[in-house]
């Protein structure tokens, strides 16, 4: 039984605190090698040994928030974890060197909250109402 | 009587020669060839079809059992046994009720149980991804801050939604910037067109997937909007459009 294995080497690997956590979360005990931490506190892990776990599963994420949410990943790290960048953000050179001063902070997805996101008109009305111009009498 | 029995055995005898029993019984015992997993044999080239009558699914031979052109009688005009190479009787029988079929099944489902599930747990791991994708649109900016988009209205123009909504005017520097740059994300199909049409790398369509709302009025996408954006990812949008410039 090749995942009961993977289980109790991934609860001796990462601890038993470690392991109630990712019950907790992911549902799963994984293992692997600490890659990173984003400005949030999420934590980056990567494991590509193929024996320990199956190919697509091999970079995770420990989001620090309770009520976590994929769009708490920032940009820089969202393309690590989905597989787009090889290296992750702190050693890719590209991708340091394509982050602009002006870069703003990553915000998550809002919706729901008094955050979120509404529309407005970026220019001035086309058609106004009449707005009577009396001309005082002497 | 004595014209008849040579040709009776001369009948006969392929059929003998063509079918061991003791080693179809054996095949069948041991046969752990899978469907899945075996080639198809009758993938071929259909041999009467030299390119004028244009490609055939070869739907026609597969439901008629028997194939045409395989040879009905011998030189001496005997009958062939059209199942000489197939089973048998009794290898079918023993299929049959020994329920090989079923235990193979039941063997491969017993295999995965024991295997570690491929299954992705979603907001933990996540599943490759392009560089390429067409998620969310940003609006892009120079590195030194001034907005890229000139208003050129080539993505207004292109789109096949017309999902996008662009007014411009003169800025005081002579320049001509958009004043409204709004993108009905309710409306846009992600064929990525607007990214193409781009003269300016202006608008792009972000790895972002994850931008689900409430309320629709929430994906009425305006130029700030749009901006922000970009602003975010502009590491991750530089980045996969520099991993991608060679094939543009």
């Amino acid at each position: 039984m090749p995942s009961l294995i993977r289980t109790l080497r991934s609860v001796r690997r990462v601890g038993l605190r470690e392991w109630w956590r990712q019950m907790q979360y992911i549902g799963d005990a994984k293992s692997g090698t600490f890659v990173g931490k984003d400005q949030f506190g999420n934590r980056y892990f990567e494991n590509v040994n193929q024996y320990e776990e199956v190919p697509g599963r091999h970079r995770w994420v420990d989001y620090a928030q309770h009520n976590y949410n994929a769009t708490q990943v920032p940009a820089e790290w969202h393309s690590w974890i989905q597989h787009i960048r090889k290296e992750p953000p702190t050693e890719d050179a590209i991708m340091k060197s394509s982050s602009p001063p002006w870069q703003a902070p990553w915000v998550e997805n809002l919706t729901g909250t008094r955050g979120a996101y509404k529309p407005y008109n970026t220019v001035a009305p086309k058609i106004n109402a009449w707005e009577p111009k009396i001309t005082p009498r002497s | 009587m004595s014209f008849a029995r040579p040709r009776i055995i001369m009948g006969l005898q392929p059929r003998l020669l063509v079918t061991p029993r003791a080693v179809s019984l054996h095949s069948a015992m041991l046969a752990r060839r899978l469907l899945s997993t075996s080639t198809c044999s009758h993938a071929q080239h259909s041999q009467n079809s030299n390119g004028q009558d244009g490609p055939s699914s070869g739907m026609a031979a597969r439901t008629r059992h028997t194939d045409p052109a395989a040879p009905r009688y011998d030189a001496h005009g005997n009958e062939l046994n059209p199942y000489a190479g197939g089973q048998s009787a009794i290898d079918k029988a023993v299929h049959l009720f020994f329920f090989t079929e079923i235990i193979r099944g039941m063997w491969i489902v017993l295999e995965n149980f024991f295997r570690p599930p491929y299954t992705i747990m979603y907001p933990f791991e996540k599943g490759p991804l392009s560089p390429r994708f067409r998620g969310e649109h940003a609006l892009r900016r120079y590195p030194s801050g001034e907005e890229r988009c000139i208003a050129c209205k080539l993505c207004e123009a292109i789109c096949p939604a017309q999902a996008i909504t662009i007014e411009s005017e003169a800025r005081l520097d002579g320049s001509r910037k958009t004043t409204k740059y709004d993108i009905d994300m309710t409306k846009c199909i992600y064929c990525g067109f607007c990214a193409e049409a781009c003269p300016v790398d202006a608008i792009v369509e972000t790895q972002n997937q994850e931008f689900s709302t409430e309320t629709r009025e929430e994906l009425l996408y305006n130029k700030e909007k749009l901006l922000a954006n970009g602003d975010r990812a502009e590491a991750e949008i530089a980045a996969n459009l520099r991993a991608d410039h060679l094939y543009r």
